[in-house]
């Protein structure tokens, strides 16, 4: 089909070559900055001929031949083009080119229509200077947080290879299907975290329906358009990037030392009336040290840990070309070094977590003729990640398993110690944190990712002025290897009594296993076309544009799709969009979308789904009383857009199809069991009893957003002030959900068919602000942002429900909910005048347990009393702030990057100490702060209840108790850099060069002091954020 | 001229790509091989198996007889299980807590029969909205399916009837899952309407069902098996608990109608009576009996036939001429329930689920170990009857069981009396052969004769103190039976679990010596004459409390157990007074059903369960060594199996989720409902 297109394409082309003769003339020059300095590689074109242009060379001079009467163009990076006619005599052309100053009215937004001016934009998109997200981070999603209004992130872990942070455009609006942005790279849906960021030309954010629609089928959730940089006509340039990182820990949670945890336990048994688990003797051996076998005292995190890690990354590209041909080649390497100690003597494998990725681009333009432009982009991505034959996951959970006392690092003998054998699922999970993390074998991931696309961009203008045609073909593949060598060694447990003799007596508890290989794969491709016909023209005030693009999409899954035939069926869109946006003066601004957009998922008629946006703008700064009086008033912006945009996101695949099997609903029970014998005794004349093992879900359709949004866009002195702010408010209905609550009566217990039932209406604010200042040399700029959104769940499958506040509808997505805890009881009479809390046996409840309200006032404390405490999860509010100045070569950056409005419930074995006897170690923390103690610190309000030994089941449930703000601001970024004078660097022909420090969460404040707060971990039990020194060069050439 | 050839060209291309455009998420290809329903409908094997998860959905929870975890609704006042603390697990039930102390899920009991119910009656409505004749399915096969879809269908809905009372009736086409909440929400039907339901079920699938089946179908429903669950249904409904019972005004639906019928109709009985007579009228059943053996010894498994005593009127005639003179009524009685008899074999079977009850978990196998011994009969020994219901059967010639003219004393060897050793207490002596067929009183002979050690083959179980199957100083121990009492019935004589052979049993869901009963019970209940119409409006019967067919339908039940008919006992006619019949029917219901899963509905249906149920449960004194065994014999009141009554014990609850999510359903009467 697509060949179709192009041999149509190619005969257009044929059909225009066309040209005349005319008399020729040569011009030559000297190109020179303000300065008086000469530009290198300054470009020289003729008007509206890009097939005829010549380059500065290394003195700044030119030389071109040229037919009489046509104007030559002078342009430059960074300066203003100029315009010279050219007559019909051989002239010398000197140029001075003034640097460019831009204002507000000439800034570019990346729309999903092509770049726009900023000032005609009628829609709610956030453009990102690419250069504050080239922190030395290894994935650009994790630059997002607090530099980009209108996105809310965190990064739940900072292990190489999967430190990426989840990010929502305004926050989350639903809970049925998913709630992540679009990210299209170059118009195609890719993955953004491979990404070299260095390639990175544009970056904008798409947050209303207008500016989404273009998408409609995809766009509920927001749209990050990116595009990569490509060649420009002109000098060749070359840039390099090398930098050396050493990563630090933000905040480990830190564990007591042996003699503090033999204590603390004895303390659990006696305040429970129960027996010590340490004599005095014992604890005399473990604080000297007398028997390290028996009662050792490790610090087991700092046997897994090392203090830091070095990363490396370096990239270099070249662009250039002419007026006929342009390219931009890039490539990349990164190498994240792990955390882990590793064990010195084994030489032939690394167990440390470790991150590499290879990346490399192409993008090339060809002007094939005069209105025929051809762009081929390839890009790809090679990573590899290395880690421990025991998962991550794993070793996190037993660095937070030993205590410092149970085990020695190693026997004396040689022997390697294990807390408990190997049961269901504690295998692995329970070795110790060294042998877990080093002698289990090792594990590797590879990665690769080739994407490729081919733009073709033909003007029509022969047809009617203004008419342009594009068309575009994407193909990615990706795939996914891994491979796990997985052994262990022979583990055993020493008795605590030493026998008769004196000796250490020794159970083997773990059988030695050699080394065995598990692999699995995975891969998918995906292919897109795209076709679109713009038309924009300007009638002397008045502007029109229109666009018409046709869409496809096609997404399937190549490897390990199992044996459902469904999952082997291609995910695919299709979609007709359009737009049509006037404007008149640059004042009145009017836009119209639609999309018109397919999915394969749902049923016929249900399949496709029309989702228009309108939106309008008024500059009230473009009319005549404002720059008559004001002419400060650069920009003054006012927004309107409403519009619907659907998401198809459901997890499950064709609703609409039922599945048979042999199946007992009630038991899950298959094949032979479910059967019935209408035969005598002892005969089989039965069958086995088909049914359907899944309902079909007939009406299933298109999740709607309705969004409205109101913004202002306000520059002031040009564009020395800017302010855009948002207010957004949605609605979406028909989300995705299983009906989990139909009557047992229907009789199709154990299924819950899908269907279109959640509700959720989401609003909140984000904007940004900078401003620019020059005084003398120094320049600096203050720019901020925030993001704020909150959001309820109106309607939710959910049954009736006695009390509301059990109930989802009413309150957010992801809100926290627990028992209202009211401090801790101060005695036996406290207790007995209380509500019974009806947790296991209510006896066991004890002065310095804790108290809870009694919320339905039923006199019993128990789950009808669980009610929504706290914010979300996920923080509602994201705000930034830096500051930057320059002066001369030096320049200076400082960004400081906050959440807020979010909680999280910590838990766990080392949150609830003792709760699983010796498993569990304790924080430091609970150590040091105001505990209740029995006898000696008997305070209501401690901030830890009396302790126990072996679980507390009234304690340890999620309450206001353990209820933590995750609030918290950080120095995310701290950077200086110095440039080489031009007058040193020209002397070794560098165009630049450019040496910087960065510290990246160099501080953090937070009230949360346990494990770093963005994680929203309420174990904590995952590999920790990094603190990064970082220290890079810069070269252009 | 250029122009022309582009703007050509440039159709023709954006034609093809249209074209190709246009299916381009059509996704049927992929699916066109997979399973539907179509498919399903036109194939004679997947039709079968849909219908075969129809009757699935009788397993499980929906057993008639089984284990307690299953059909809690076994145990009324005759028997008693002790898993679950001794005995606390049968009175917390007796309290009124259907819960989880049986195993399983807390909900289980209550919310599973519902589910299941729901889910076949679901199953069985798509089978008949899709079922046809065609190649593979003949005319006359697509019949007698269908009509197995509709027996099917209203046997769950009787199953849910008697268990909850009053249900949702659905829609023939079931229920739309994909409508919003709130239509879904349906109320209860009246407890006539539910009757009528079922009634109307039965009619269409008696209209296609076959009349007999092959032993390979024998479980499959035939006209009789729709007929008699027809019957069943108006009987319920004719009952005291349902007709005109003003106790349960209260039970209403979400619009205040009262369920339960409020005023008194005669003719109800009339109705039961008439639905029994058509299957009296099919002439295809009979009650079962065993030919008198003259063979075989005094013990083991088939002994030589012990005659009744002398009576001028059975002992001279055949069992063909109304006497008993040719059959083994032990045998005759026993060989129904303990695997002896195949489905087909058995000519008093109206309707079985067959074997597919074999599992230990759940069916009557289960059951059977529970009662069995543990020393050496490798059974669970935890099932048990109480004092009351082994003092009902009674004498061997058909003269009450009176414990103060009784006999006191033990026998002193084996045989002094028919079907007792040596040790034996002698109020267990000449009684009337269906005792030794159901209770294994202490003492009992235990044959067993499949077990390869010959130790555990032909043993006497005693229940004193300390003794192996007795009680134990750990008295939190299940492996005991509070009242000393054993149960036999449903044990085969061959079976051993600890080293032999368990024997696969039949479920007797409906027997025809239950039509009969009944249809004596609706008789006796009339006051004038009704005319009601046959099943198949073929004749009308005329009905009325006639004395010889009452007499008539109750002779073979008695004569087969080898005893005389209530008026030939020489103590009276109870056949002249409705009361005293009505007394002797019930006393012959809770006999000849013990463990078939009737007593518990019966009681409540009579009524008498407020009185019946509410009485301490009584038994042997298990604190008794071998010693002094005598006083193990008098009959105390057992500690750990304590009973009550409530109101709410008439019908089961409805799950408290189900009632979340159906805002329209009503609880029953005393039980928590959900505001």
């Amino acid at each position: 089909m697509n060949k179709y297109i192009l041999s149509v394409l190619c005969f257009v082309l044929y059909a225009m070559g066309v040209s005349a003769q005319k008399k020729t003339v040569e011009v030559s020059g000297t190109i020179v900055d303000s300065e008086g300095l000469p530009l290198i590689g300054a470009t020289v074109i003729v008007k509206e001929k890009p097939g005829l242009g010549v380059a500065t060379d290394i003195d700044g001079k030119y030389k071109i031949a040229l037919e009489s009467f046509q104007y030559l163009v002078f342009s430059y990076l960074g300066f203003e083009n100029q315009e010279h006619l050219v007559k019909d005599e051989n002239m010398i052309l000197n140029v001075t080119m003034q640097e460019s100053k831009a204002t507000a009215l000439d800034e570019i937004t990346i729309t999903g229509m092509g770049p726009q001016k900023k000032v005609t934009v009628t829609g709610a998109i956030t453009t990102v200077d690419v250069g504050t997200l080239k922190t030395p981070v290894s994935s650009i999603s994790n630059a997002l947080v607090g530099n980009v209004a209108g996105v809310l992130a965190m990064q739940r872990s900072g292990q190489p290879g999967s430190n990426t942070s989840e990010f929502w455009i305004r926050g989350i609006s639903t809970f049925g299907g998913s709630s992540s942005a679009l990210i299209l790279v170059d118009g195609f849906e890719r993955s953004m975290d491979e990404l070299n960021i260095e390639d990175i030309e544009s970056f904008s954010v798409l947050k209303d329906a207008s500016a989404t629609a273009i998408y409609g089928s995809r766009g509920a959730n927001g749209v990050i358009l990116i595009t990569t940089k490509r060649g420009n006509d002109g000098k060749v340039e070359v840039n390099a990037k090398s930098e050396y990182t050493w990563t630090t820990r933000t905040r480990t949670p830190k564990f007591v030392d042996g003699l503090t945890y033999a204590t603390m336990a004895n303390e659990a048994r006696v305040s429970r009336n129960q027996k010590a688990v340490y004599s005095d003797q014992e604890l005399m051996m473990i604080g000297e040290q007398l028997d390290p076998d028996i009662y050792p005292n490790v610090d087991w995190m700092n046997i897994l840990l090392k203090d830091g890690a070095p990363t490396y990354r370096a990239s270099a590209s070249v662009k250039g070309g002419g007026s006929r041909a342009r390219y931009y080649l890039s490539g990349s390497f990164l190498d994240e070094g792990g955390m882990y100690n590793v064990d010195k003597t084994m030489k032939e494998y690394d167990t440390n977590a470790n991150y590499q990725r290879y990346n490399y681009r192409l993008n090339i333009d060809m002007n094939i003729t005069s209105s025929t432009l051809v762009q081929v982009g390839i890009g790809g991505s090679l990573e590899k990640t290395n880690h421990a034959g025991a998962t991550s996951d794993n070793i996190w959970y037993s660095v937070f398993g030993y205590n410092p006392v149970t085990m020695p690092v190693m026997y004396s003998n040689g022997y390697v110690p294990v807390i408990q054998s190997e049961e269901g699922e504690m295998l692995e999970r329970r070795y110790n944190p060294w042998t877990i993390a080093t002698q289990t074998g090792y594990s590797e991931i590879w990665k690769n990712t080739i994407n490729s696309n081919v733009t073709l961009e033909q003007k029509l203008d022969f047809l009617t002025e203004g008419l342009k045609f594009t068309g575009r073909f994407g193909y990615d593949t990706y795939n996914h290897n891994y491979i796990q060598r997985r052994k262990n060694p022979e583990m055993w447990r020493a008795e605590r009594q030493r026998n008769s003799d004196g000796m250490v007596v020794f159970n083997r508890l773990v059988p030695e296993r050699l080394l065995a290989q598990y692999s699995s794969a995975s891969g998918d491709r995906k292919e897109f076309v795209e076709a679109e016909i713009l038309y924009g023209k300007n009638f002397d005030d008045h502007n029109i544009s229109t666009v018409l693009k046709y869409t496809h999409d096609n997404y399937v899954n190549t490897s390990n799709i199992g044996g459902n035939i469904m999952e082997g069926v291609a995910r695919r869109h299709q979609g007709l969009a359009g737009n049509i946006s006037y404007g008149f003066m640059n004042r009145y601004l009017f836009n119209y979308n639609f999309g018109y957009n397919g999915s394969e998922n749902f049923a016929k008629g249900h399949q496709y789904g029309f989702f228009p946006a309108y939106s309008a703008a008024w500059n009230i700064a473009e009319e005549n009383f404002v720059k008559d009086n004001l002419d400060w008033l650069s920009m003054f912006k006012v927004r309107y857009s409403y519009g619907e945009v659907g998401s198809d996101n459901s997890s499950s695949r064709f609703p609409y199809l039922a599945d048979f099997g042999n199946y007992d609903r009630n038991t899950g029970a298959g094949d032979q069991s479910v059967y019935y014998n209408w035969g005598d005794m002892n005969s089989a004349f039965g069958y086995p009893g088909l049914t359907y093992t899944r309902v079909s879900s007939n009406n299933v359709t298109w999740e709607i957003a309705k969004k409205h949004d109101v913004g202002v866009d306000f520059y002031l002195w040009g564009d020395k002030f800017g302010l855009t702010v948002d207010y957004f408010n949605e609605r979406r209905d028909g989300i995705y959900m299983n009906r989990a609550f139909l009557p047992d009566m229907v009789g199709i217990q154990g299924q819950n068919p899908s269907a279109n039932v959640g509700s959720v209406k989401s609003e909140g604010f984000d904007g940004n602000f900078k401003f620019d200042e020059r005084i003398g040399d120094v320049g600096f700029q203050v720019r901020g942002n925030f993001t704020y959104s909150k959001n309820e769940i109106t309607e939710a499958d959910e049954m009736v429900n006695r009390y509301p506040y059990l109930r989802r509808t009413g309150f957010r997505v992801d809100q926290a909910k627990g028992l209202v805890a009211l401090g801790l009881f101060e005695d036996y009479e406290d207790i007995r005048n209380s509500p019974r809390q009806d947790f296991g046996d209510s006896r066991d409840v004890m002065p310095g347990d804790i108290k809870y309200k009694d919320i339905n006032g039923d006199g019993i404390i128990n789950n009808d009393d669980i009610v929504p405490i706290g914010a979300t999860t996920r923080p509602n509010l994201i705000y930034g702030l830096g500051l930057s100045a320059t002066w001369k070569g030096l320049d200076f950056n400082l960004h400081f990057q906050g959440a807020g409005k979010s909680n999280f419930f910590i838990n766990g074995y080392t949150v609830y100490p003792f709760v699983n006897g010796e498993w569990g170690n304790i924080l430091e923390d609970m150590a040091s702060s105001n505990r209740w103690i029995l006898g000696e610190n008997e305070d209501p309000n401690a901030e830890y209840p009396r302790l126990s030994y072996g679980g507390n089941t009234n304690n340890y449930r999620a309450s206001t108790y353990w209820l933590r703000d995750g609030s918290y601001v950080r120095l995310k970024t701290l950077e200086i850099g110095y440039t080489l004078p031009k007058a040193l660097t020209t002397r070794f022909y560098l165009d630049k060069v450019r040496i910087h420090l960065v510290g990246q969460n160099l501080l953090t404040l937070s009230k949360f002091k346990l494990w770093d707060p963005e994680m929203g971990s309420s174990d904590g039990m995952k590999y920790p954020l990094g603190k990064t020194v970082t220290f890079g060069l810069t070269v252009s050439l | 001229m250029k122009r022309k050839y582009i703007l050509l060209s440039v159709i023709i291309g954006l034609g093809t790509f249209v074209q190709s455009c246009s299916d381009y998420l059509d996704v049927q290809r992929y699916f066109n091989d997979r399973q539907d329903l179509e498919r399903i409908f036109n194939s004679r094997d997947y039709t079968e198996e849909w219908l075969a998860n129809a009757y699935y959905q009788l397993l499980s929870f929906n057993l008639e007889i089984g284990h307690v975890r299953f059909t809690l609704t076994n145990y009324s006042d005759d028997m008693i299980f002790t898993e679950g603390g001794a005995g606390i697990s049968f009175s917390n039930y007796k309290f009124g807590q259907y819960g989880p102390q049986y195993g399983g899920n807390v909900n289980a009991l209550i919310a599973r029969p519902w589910d299941q119910s729901y889910e076949g009656i679901r199953q069985a409505s798509i089978f008949l909205q899709n079922v046809h004749p065609g190649d593979e399915i003949s005319e006359e096969m697509y019949t007698d399916l269908k009509g197995q879809a509709y027996f099917i269908r209203g046997y769950l809905y009787w199953l849910l009837l008697r268990k909850y009372g009053p249900v949702p009736i659905l829609p023939d086409d079931g229920l739309d899952y994909e409508a919003s909440y709130s239509s879904l929400a349906y109320p209860r039907n009246t407890y006539d309407e539910c009757v009528e339901y079922i009634s109307a079920q039965m009619l269409l699938a008696a209209e296609f069902l076959e009349s007999d089946r092959s032993s390979r179908s024998a479980s499959r429903p035939t006209k009789g098996a729709a007929l008699a669950v027809r019957a069943k249904a108006y009987l319920y409904g004719a009952s005291p608990l349902m007709n005109g019972n003003q106790e349960m005004s209260t039970f209403v639906d979400d619009n205040g109608k009262q369920l339960i019928s409020q005023q008194y109709d005669e003719e109800k009985w009339a109705k039961a009576a008439a639905a029994a007579l058509d299957v009296m009228g099919l002439g295809k059943y009979e009650i079962y009996v065993a030919p008198k053996r003259s063979n075989g010894g005094l013990w083991g498994a088939y002994p030589k036939t012990i005659d009744a005593p002398y009576h001028p009127v059975y002992s001279e005639k055949t069992w063909k001429e109304g006497g008993w003179k040719d059959i083994d009524p032990l045998d005759s009685y026993r060989a129904l329930f303990n695997g002896d008899l195949y489905v087909s074999e058995n000519p008093e079977l109206i309707f079985s689920r067959g074997d597919n009850q074999l599992n230990d978990e759940y069916g009557i196998q289960s059951m059977s170990r529970h009662q069995m011994p543990v020393s050496r009969g490798g059974g669970w020994n935890c099932h048990g009857i109480t004092g009351k219901q082994c003092d009902a059967y009674a004498m061997n010639d058909g003269e009450p069981f009176d414990r103060a003219t009784s006999m006191k004393g033990f026998t002193q060897h084996d045989g002094q009396y028919p079907y007792l050793r040596k040790d034996v207490w002698l109020e267990y002596a000449n009684r009337e052969p269906r005792f030794y067929a159901s209770v294994a009183f202490s003492g009992a002979h235990w044959s067993n004769t499949s077990a390869r050690d010959g130790n555990n083959r032909d043993f006497q179980t005693f229940y004193y103190y300390g003794e192996d199957d007795g009680r134990k100083i750990v008295s939190t121990d299940d492996r005991w039976i509070p009242t000393g009492i054993g149960m036999m019935k449903y044990v085969n004589p061959k079976e051993s679990y600890k080293d032999g052979t368990v024997y696969p049993k039949v479920d007797p869901a409906i027997r025809y010596a239950d039509i009969l009963l009944m249809y004596a019970e609706a008789l006796n209940e009339l006051t004038t004459s009704y005319q009601v119409p046959s099943w198949d409006g073929s004749e009308i019967y005329t009905v009325s409390r006639d004395i010889a067919a009452m007499k008539a339908a109750i002779l073979p039940v008695r004569l087969r157990g080898g005893v005389p008919n209530f008026d030939e006992i020489g103590i009276g006619n109870p056949y002249n007074n409705p009361e005293e019949l009505r007394r002797e029917i019930k006393r012959e219901r809770q006999i000849e059903f013990l463990g078939e899963n009737q007593r518990y509905y019966d009681l409540r249906r009579w009524k008498d369960a407020p009185e019946e149920e509410s009485q301490m449960i009584y038994g042997c004194n298990t604190t008794v060594p071998k010693e002094s065994r005598e006083y193990f014999y008098e009959q105390v009141v057992v500690p750990s199996v304590q009973t009550t009554w409530s109101m709410k014990k008439y019908f089961w609850p409805i799950a408290y989720d189900e009632l979340k999510r159906n805002a329209r359903l009503t609880q029953a009467p005393g039980w928590p409902s959900f505001d």
